[in-house]
């Protein structure tokens, strides 16, 4: 049979994706290619001379680009600790578990920008309550001026929104584990540390790599809690890579290169995920 | 190993109701120590709350469970010294084999070289010993449950292995052999080995003693042989063997005879004085004969069907309405329509409401 008019069916799909996801990446690249900013906006072409700017001449990119790398595995890193505490403790029957459920998830239910807002005037060094708190210990840390507490500000934020998401992974995980395994660990004498090294956390292995690297995803675009904390300051002390593209691309209107550094950032970000996957496999699901 | 004692043992999932709902009705039990037992019956009649209800996973509502004479019911599955072997092979994955079957004794803090003699025996036992430095989760799935079952038999302590229909996600084939090798740890270790099932086949070929639960209640406990030959209630004869036995709807003619479809039967069962409103004569396919003259126990009967079943054949008769089923050897040349069909009266239960007459 002749099935050439299924492509007439496909066409609409193949439309859409072309509009929403081809042209766009497609015209990034030619973007990345030209001069194209405020004083000259055309669609010129100049070659890869954007790139090699990138790579020989802009220190403040790969800089921005270490400091995310630093803030996104440390929060993630916080969160899976946290979350799968907090997830183990709701997973057993205890008092009043949905509660506590409830309770874990309202950080993520709550708006970023706004929580950020609410986090900002915590810290004010001057008009805070946590500093009017530490004043009676004679203690009055520059939570959003300096630039080794500022970095800390920005995880503590990070952290406190999103643990519940990983929270709510890894219970959702938990709670869709057979009971074989840890009846024969407790048949076997194993008591709750070896349970939870030998059969809740090998069992998890999948759940728990699936939910970091949707998180270290998410972490690496981290840019309104930095927008409106610091703004990326003190100095670039907070600058992230995609702060460091909006500027670049938003405020300076320098379109040709922000594309260039947003092209580079994603085939990094490709590359960097497909190892983090590959080194959590490695280490996470031992013995398969 | 020891021996177990259920006394009284009831479980109920609605214990403080009125009128209580058992998974599982009272009932006295002694597994005795060193013996090969099967639980059987279908989905959902009491065999795995009766196997959980041993292991200390599930409490008993009502009753006391005993090890060696020693009230063990209040005490956790850890405390009671059972191993169990589940129905899809549990093993720790990112350990070896021999990690595996150390792992109950490195957590009941034994000394190394014990861990060692032990593994090894046990290894050498179940035929692993090629596999000990290999990771458990790169095994076959019969490999991995010998493990399970090996985890049960390195401890000296266990008072008996229970197994929840541990064959399920095992290949037909190497089902037989591990059947067998389960066996021959039963007579090397004299181990206490309790396996619940619905396959009558792997109850009938690996227990000593089967156990016939139905809709919470235990129906008989026999040897196979028994189970086949005089099942104790009509469930038992429809449930073993197959097919299943005949049974047809009778009236008393006589002292030791029967009447059913306008034939008389004679069997061994004395009738006389029997008061029941329903009486039924089972005999297994097996025990039927194709005959050509018309004898004391024969009826007639036309062939409808015969089915070749391999190493015998299925005929399918009928008897004045009444549906018969014969089993009969591959080689036997069945008459193209009329037979008789010898029912011998040895093998001939008479059943009162649904409860096999005995005397």
């Amino acid at each position: 049979m002749n099935f050439k008019h299924k492509y007439l069916f496909l066409l609409p799909g193949l439309l859409v994706l072309l509009a929403i996801l081809i042209f766009p990446i497609g015209f990034t690249v030619r973007l990345s290619l030209s001069s194209w900013d405020s004083f000259y906006p055309a669609l010129d072409f100049i070659g890869i001379e954007n790139y090699v700017r990138l790579f020989t001449d802009d220190a403040r990119f790969w800089e921005a680009f270490g400091r995310l790398s630093l803030l996104s595995v440390t929060t993630v890193f916080l969160q899976y600790v946290i979350g799968f505490g907090l997830a183990l403790i709701v997973w057993k029957e205890i008092a009043f578990q949905r509660f506590f459920r409830v309770l874990f998830l309202i950080p993520m239910m709550t708006t970023p920008v706004i929580m950020t807002v609410i986090w900002r005037t915590f810290f004010h060094e001057s008009l805070g309550p946590v500093n009017d708190i530490l004043s009676h210990f004679n203690l009055a840390p520059l939570w959003l001026s300096s630039e080794t507490l500022s970095k800390f500000t920005v995880m503590i934020v990070e952290v406190w929104q999103w643990t519940p998401f990983m929270f709510l992974l890894l219970l959702a995980g938990l709670l869709s584990l057979p009971k074989e395994p840890f009846l024969a660990a407790s048949i076997d004498g194993a008591g709750p540390i070896r349970t939870f090294v030998y059969v809740t956390f090998p069992l998890m292995a999948p759940i728990s790599i699936g939910a970091i690297i949707i998180r270290l995803i998410e972490a690496s675009k981290i840019m309104d809690t930095v927008y409106v904390l610091t703004s990326g300051g003190p100095g670039t002390a907070t600058e992230t890579s995609s702060f460091y593209i909006f500027i670049k691309g938003l405020r300076e209107f320098q379109f040709g290169y922000s594309a260039a550094l947003s092209l580079t950032y994603l085939i990094i970000m490709i590359i960097s995920f497909t190892i983090i996957a590959k080194i959590l496999v490695k280490l996470m699901v031992r013995g398969n | 190993m020891a021996k177990i004692e259920l006394q009284n043992i009831a479980h109920s999932y609605n214990p403080q109701s009125a009128e209580q709902i058992y998974a599982l009705n009272p009932f006295n039990m002694t597994w005795e120590d060193g013996g090969r037992y099967a639980i059987l019956g279908p989905s959902g009649c009491g065999k795995t709350t009766m196997l959980n209800i041993m292991s200390g996973i599930v409490q008993p509502s009502e009753g006391n469970l005993l090890f060696d004479g020693v009230d063990v019911t209040k005490l956790s599955t850890s405390e009671r010294n059972i191993a169990q072997v589940f129905q899809f092979p549990v093993i720790y994955g990112t350990m070896s084999v021999e990690q595996n079957l150390a792992f109950p004794l490195v957590c009941r803090n034994y000394e190394k070289p014990a861990i060692d003699a032990k593994v090894n025996e046990v290894a050498e036992a179940l035929g692993l010993q090629e596999l000990l430095t290999k990771s458990a989760s790169r095994l076959t799935a019969d490999q991995k449950q010998l493990i399970s079952l090996g985890r049960g038999l390195v401890r000296d302590d266990v008072a008996a292995v229970l197994m929840d229909e541990p064959l399920t996600v095992i290949d037909p084939d190497l089902k037989f052999r591990l059947r067998r090798q389960l066996k021959e740890i039963n007579q090397k270790y004299r181990s206490t080995l309790i396996y619940v099932t619905h396959d009558q086949n792997e109850a009938m070929t690996f227990a000593e003693n089967v156990i016939v639960m139905d809709a919470g209640r235990i129906v008989q406990v026999g040897t196979p042989k028994e189970l086949f030959e005089r099942p104790k209630t009509t469930f038992v004869g429809y449930f073993i063997g197959a097919p299943a036995m005949n049974f047809f709807r009778c009236e008393r003619d006589g002292d030791y005879s029967l009447r059913f479809g306008g034939n008389t039967i004679t069997t061994q069962t004395r009738l006389t004085e029997l008061s029941a409103s329903q009486l039924k004569l089972g005999i297994r396919s097996e025990y039927i004969k194709i005959v050509d003259t018309i004898g004391q126990n024969t009826i007639p009967a036309r062939v409808k069907r015969v089915e070749d079943l391999g190493n015998h054949k299925l005929v399918s008769a009928v008897s004045n309405d009444l549906d018969i089923k014969v089993k009969v050897h591959r080689d036997t040349a069945i008459p193209a329509e009329q037979v008789h069909l010898d029912l011998p009266a040895e093998n001939c239960c008479v059943y009162a409401d649904e409860i096999l007459v005995q005397n």
